[in-house]
C-alpha cells in the first residue's frame, strides 16, 4: 500500500492525542516518586560519620516557622540520640548561634531506635542511623538569611567507636 | 459511527492505562517504603557483620614506645616501669560503649595472668572530660589496673592518626609489640575468648 488512506491518518492522529493525554497524566504520577536523597553523601569528608545537605527553605516573615535541618549518619555507623540511655554517652546536639534578624528556639530533635552492640545484647541504646531530620522553630525578618549551626556527634559502628566530631551545617532559608 | 467508537476505545484504553499506570506506582513507592523502612530497621539491629576496624598494624614487631604519662592520682607512670612484663596498653573513652564492655574483662584478665607477670595499663583517650568523671567511669567498671590520661605525645607514637576505639598494643616481655587489636567482635563469648587468647599469646611471645 503506497497511500495512506485518509482514515488511517485519522486514527494516527487520534492515538497520538492519546499518548499526549497519557504523557500529561503520567507526569504528576512519576514526579510523586519518592524523592531520592543521594546527593546528601556526596557532602561527606574523611573522617566524618554524619553528612548534611542545606536545603534551602522559605518560611512566613516575622511569624514563629519551623526550619528542617537534614542529616544523613553513613553506611554501617550510628550515632547517640540527643538523649542517650548511658550517662557518658555523648548526645548529638545541634548548636545554633545568633544570626542578624533571626531568633532561632530550642531545636527539637527525633526519637532514638534502639540499638544494642552483639557482645552486649541486653543493653539498649538509642542512636540515629541513616537519616534524620532536627527541627528548628525560628522567627525571621522578611529576606534571605543563613545560619552557621553545627552539630556535635559521637559515632560508633558495630565493632568500634570513634572521638566526638563537630559538622558544620549552614542552614539557608528565605522569609517572606 | 466507527470513528466515534474507535476514539472512545483508544480514551477508554488510555484511562485503563492511566489507572493501571497509577496503582502500579503507588503499589511500587509502598514498597520501596517498606523496603526503605526494613533497611534502615536492619542496620540498628545489628544484623551487618561486624565492621573490622582500620587500625594502623605497622607498629607490629617494632619496640613499643616509651611514654610517661600520669595516673588519677597524678603519679608520673612510664612504660618504663613495666620493664620485663608483658602487657597489654588499652586505649579507651568514658563515651566508648565497647571499651566499657571489654575493660572488666581485662580486669579479670590481669588477676588471673598476674602469676606470669601480665600487666594491663587503661589509657583514656579523652582525658579532657577530667579526673572526676574518668574515676566514676572506672569504679563503675571495677577497674583496678592502672588508668593513665592520654597526651599528644603517646598518641603521636602509638594510634598515627587513627582515631578508632579500643585499640589495644600488645608487648611482650622484652618490650615488643606483638600484636595490634581494635574492636570487638560477634558475640560476648568469642569477644572474651580471643581476648584471653591475645594475653596467653603475648606472655608465650619471645
Amino acid at each position: 500500500m503506497d497511500e495512506e488512506s485518509p482514515y488511517l491518518i485519522e486514527t494516527l492522529t487520534i492515538m497520538k492525542s492519546t499518548v499526549l493525554i497519557l504523557a500529561l497524566f503520567a507526569a504528576p504520577i512519576a514526579l510523586t516518586a519518592p524523592a531520592q536523597l543521594g546527593s546528601l553523601s556526596s557532602h561527606a569528608k574523611p573522617a566524618s560519620y554524619v553528612a548534611y545537605t542545606d536545603l534551602p527553605q522559605t518560611v512566613a516573615a516575622n511569624r514563629r516557622s519551623t526550619l528542617e535541618v537534614h542529616f544523613r549518619v553513613l553506611p554501617g555507623y550510628h550515632v547517640n540520640s540527643h538523649t542517650p540511655t548511658e550517662q557518658f554517652l555523648i548526645p548529638t546536639a545541634l548548636t545554633v548561634p545568633a544570626a542578624a534578624g533571626v531568633k532561632p528556639g530550642e531545636p527539637a530533635y527525633p526519637a532514638g531506635q534502639p540499638y544494642s552492640f552483639s557482645f552486649d545484647p541486653k543493653n539498649k541504646l538509642s542512636v540515629y542511623a541513616g537519616d534524620f531530620i532536627v527541627k528548628l522553630p525560628v522567627t525571621a525578618a522578611p529576606g534571605a538569611h543563613s545560619i552557621d549551626a553545627s552539630l556535635r556527634y559521637q559515632a560508633c559502628n558495630n565493632a568500634s567507636c570513634f572521638p566526638p566530631k563537630t559538622l558544620p551545617a549552614k542552614i539557608s532559608f528565605t522569609a517572606k | 459511527m466507527l470513528r466515534k467508537a474507535l476514539l472512545l476505545l483508544t480514551l477508554t484504553a488510555g484511562l485503563v492505562l492511566v489507572v493501571f499506570a497509577g496503582i502500579r506506582n503507588h503499589r511500587d513507592r509502598v514498597r520501596a517504603a517498606e523496603a526503605a523502612r526494613a533497611n534502615r530497621v536492619d542496620l540498628v539491629k545489628d544484623n551487618a557483620p561486624i565492621v573490622s576496624p582500620n587500625v594502623d598494624e605497622s607498629m607490629r614487631g617494632k619496640p613499643a614506645p616509651n611514654f610517661s604519662l600520669v595516673d588519677l592520682s597524678g603519679k608520673k607512670v612510664t612504660l618504663a616501669d613495666f620493664k620485663g612484663h608483658p602487657l597489654v596498653l588499652n586505649f579507651w573513652g568514658t563515651y566508648c560503649d565497647p571499651c566499657k564492655i571489654e575493660m572488666p574483662w581485662l580486669e579479670a584478665l590481669s588477676k588471673k595472668y598476674a602469676p606470669q607477670g601480665f600487666d594491663v595499663i587503661g589509657v583514656t583517650y579523652d582525658a579532657e572530660v577530667g579526673k572526676a568523671k574518668i574515676s566514676k567511669a572506672t569504679q563503675e567498671l571495677g577497674v583496678t589496673y592502672p588508668i593513665l590520661l592520654s597526651d599528644s605525645k603517646i598518641e603521636d607514637a602509638y594510634l598515627n592518626n587513627v582515631e578508632v576505639l579500643p585499640v589495644s598494643f600488645w608487648v611482650d616481655r622484652n618490650g615488643k609489640v606483638v600484636n595490634v587489636t581494635a574492636g570487638l567482635s560477634d558475640d560476648d563469648t568469642k569477644a572474651k575468648n580471643a581476648l584471653e587468647a591475645q594475653v596467653q599469646q603475648t606472655i608465650a611471645a619471645d
